[in-house]
């Protein structure tokens, strides 16, 4: 395997006894990249990350990160790793200076300044159990930049975080970009994978489903648009007019309302077919399809008597 | 400052702030001790070999504290780190491999050499403190025993599943131990069987070999080397089994 200062990781594979949670899995993070790694509960990607830090030991496969191999060299990979993990604590009594002195290497950054730009200023003398959960999250993410990482992992980066807190997270997440460090986010959150990655890596039992950036895979998996309005007084002309346009593929009549559903080009046709006949509903509806909609559509449950798992070589849409 | 140095100034001053493992490990010893060292007086007697039965438990409460730290602090401790994700946190920061059972083995050490301290410093006003007949062998026997002892604790603790399984098993092998190899009754008059329950007991070994060249009923060889024997093998394979 190539050498290079990202993570590598091929033909991956973890059990625990009977349970395969990762298998045959190829995934690869370019350096300075963020790559967002999504999928179902169970899907495998804590095991995946976990692996990747040198955490756990894979069962098959190899892997790569910044150069080393986490199994034979986790001690020197670790100190090099920035992560935020799921199903971490610190000591109850732990005080949150304290924390950052007994995290802090020769290589740190300045924890006071971490800490002022999360909001964490204030807290300095409370001790770890004294902290909300968005106070805790906010910590472990200073602990996780505190050494100046060249790889940072963040494991549901801004779970029980409110708005605010979340945009300041990824303001920081921007400026790591900025510098050149490489991300790799865990995330079930589609609104932050798509503000924030680069590329998204999309897991199911195990293995990579598909991998590509935000637009790619609405590109690729997004349901249809759609485009709502109340039906007018005379429609037939109307309707039929619609249903020939361009990128048009069901017209609906529910009761008064009209559903149209097609690409993302009708939405424009339809605007205008509806000016043209010079009956603009009030009530006229569109829904765009989103990174959101495309992991729906991707990660729907496969149909009973069909290959549950595509193997590494069948992944949807081609692409890894 | 090394990841060693910061883990064990955390660890100190946090242990500081736990009130309930300071009153075990710091009080249980010395009201017990004060209980029943005063309970059979002071006069020499023939049931404790002939010395006097208050200097009999001083001189045998220095391994309770010993104990109470291995057997049910540190495994309680250890085990409550791994149950909540601390252990993974330290290892995912890049702690170095034995940092951590390192750590737990200088804190348990500090914390039973201050315990000792404080149950002598009790002791000497109330019921003196007995001279020490061989005191180079009471000298190695206890930092052995508390290495020993400390290090049976970060087994354990690497070993059960969760605090309270800890905490319950910690409490099931310290009470016999207590009371049949170190503050309960004299071997003098215990019953053949438990005596030969109570005779290979680690903390028998310990306290055996701690009080008799204290109190110059012999030299107790046999059992410093077991003593020696048990603080290595358990080191080793605390070492190995604790490691982030």
């Amino acid at each position: 395997m190539a050498e290079f200062d990202g993570v590598t990781v091929r033909g991956l594979r973890k059990a625990y006894g009977s349970r395969v949670v990762v298998d045959r899995l190829d995934l690869d993070v370019h350096p300075g990249e963020i790559v967002g790694l999504a999928g179902v509960n169970g899907a495998g990607k804590t095991t995946t990350v976990e692996c990747i830090q040198g955490l756990r030991r894979p069962d098959a496969g190899t892997l790569s990160v910044l150069g080393c191999d986490p199994v034979t060299q986790a001690a020197r990979l670790r100190p090099l790793i920035g992560s935020q993990l799921q199903a971490s604590a610190l000591p109850d009594r732990l005080r949150v200076a304290e924390a950052i002195d007994l995290f802090a290497t020769a290589r740190a950054r300045d924890g006071g300044e971490l800490l002022d730009q999360f909001g964490l200023g204030e807290r300095r003398r409370s001790a770890f159990s004294a902290l909300s959960g968005g106070e805790r999250q906010r910590l472990f993410l200073v602990l996780a930049l505190l050494n100046r990482p060249r790889l940072v992992i963040l494991d549901e980066l801004t779970q029980g975080l409110d708005p605010a807190a979340r945009r300041n997270v990824w303001d920081a997440m921007r400026q790591l970009h900025e510098d050149g460090t490489t991300v790799l986010l865990v995330t079930h959150d589609m609104g932050e994978a798509e503000a924030l990655c680069d590329r998204i890596i999309v897991m199911r039992a195990g293995q990579v489903l598909d991998a590509g950036t935000p637009a790619e895979l609405v590109a690729r998996h997004a349901r249809q648009a759609t485009v709502s309005f109340s039906r007018p007084d005379e429609p037939t002309a109307l309707l039929e007019e619609i249903s020939g346009l361009d990128g048009v593929r069901n017209v609906q009549q529910s009761g008064a309302r009209v559903t149209v559903d097609g690409d993302r080009r009708m939405i424009a046709y339809v605007g205008a077919a509806l000016v043209r006949h010079g009956s603009v509903p009030e009530d006229l509806a569109v829904h765009v399809p989103d990174l959101n909609d495309a992991m729906l559509s991707l990660l729907e449950p496969v149909p009973a008597g069909s290959q549950a798992i595509p193997g590494s070589g069948d992944l949807v849409g081609g692409r890894r | 400052m090394s990841a060693l140095g910061r883990l064990v100034r955390a660890e100190l001053r946090l242990m500081t702030r736990d009130p309930l493992v300071l009153t075990f490990v710091f009080a249980f010893p010395i009201v017990t001790m004060l209980i029943i060292g005063g309970a059979f007086g002071t006069a020499p007697d023939p049931a404790f070999e002939n010395t006097n039965p208050s200097h009999w438990y001083v001189a045998s409460y220095l391994t309770v504290v010993i104990a109470a730290v291995g057997l049910v602090m540190l495994p309680v401790h250890l085990a409550s780190y791994r149950e909540r994700g601390v252990l993974r946190r330290f290892a995912a920061a890049g702690f170095p491999r034995w940092s951590f059972a390192i750590a737990q083995l200088i804190v348990g050490l500090l914390t039973t050499a201050v315990a000792c301290a404080l149950l002598l410093a009790v002791a000497a006003p109330v019921y003196g403190i007995p001279a020490m007949h061989d005191p180079w062998r009471v000298v190695v026997a206890l930092p052995l025993g508390a290495v020993a002892f400390v290090s049976i604790g970060v087994l354990l603790g690497s070993l059960l599943p969760s605090a309270r399984a800890a905490q319950a098993v910690g409490l099931l092998i310290f009470f016999p131990s207590f009371l049949l190899g170190a503050g309960g009754p004299p071997p003098h008059v215990m019953g053949s069987a438990v005596k030969t329950v109570a005779g290979p007991l680690p903390l028998t070994q310990l306290t055996d070999a701690v009080r008799v060249p204290w109190l110059g009923l012999g030299s107790a060889t046999g059992s410093l080397a077991a003593v020696a024997a048990m603080a290595v093998v358990a080191t080793v394979i605390a070492a190995r089994r604790t490691a982030l």
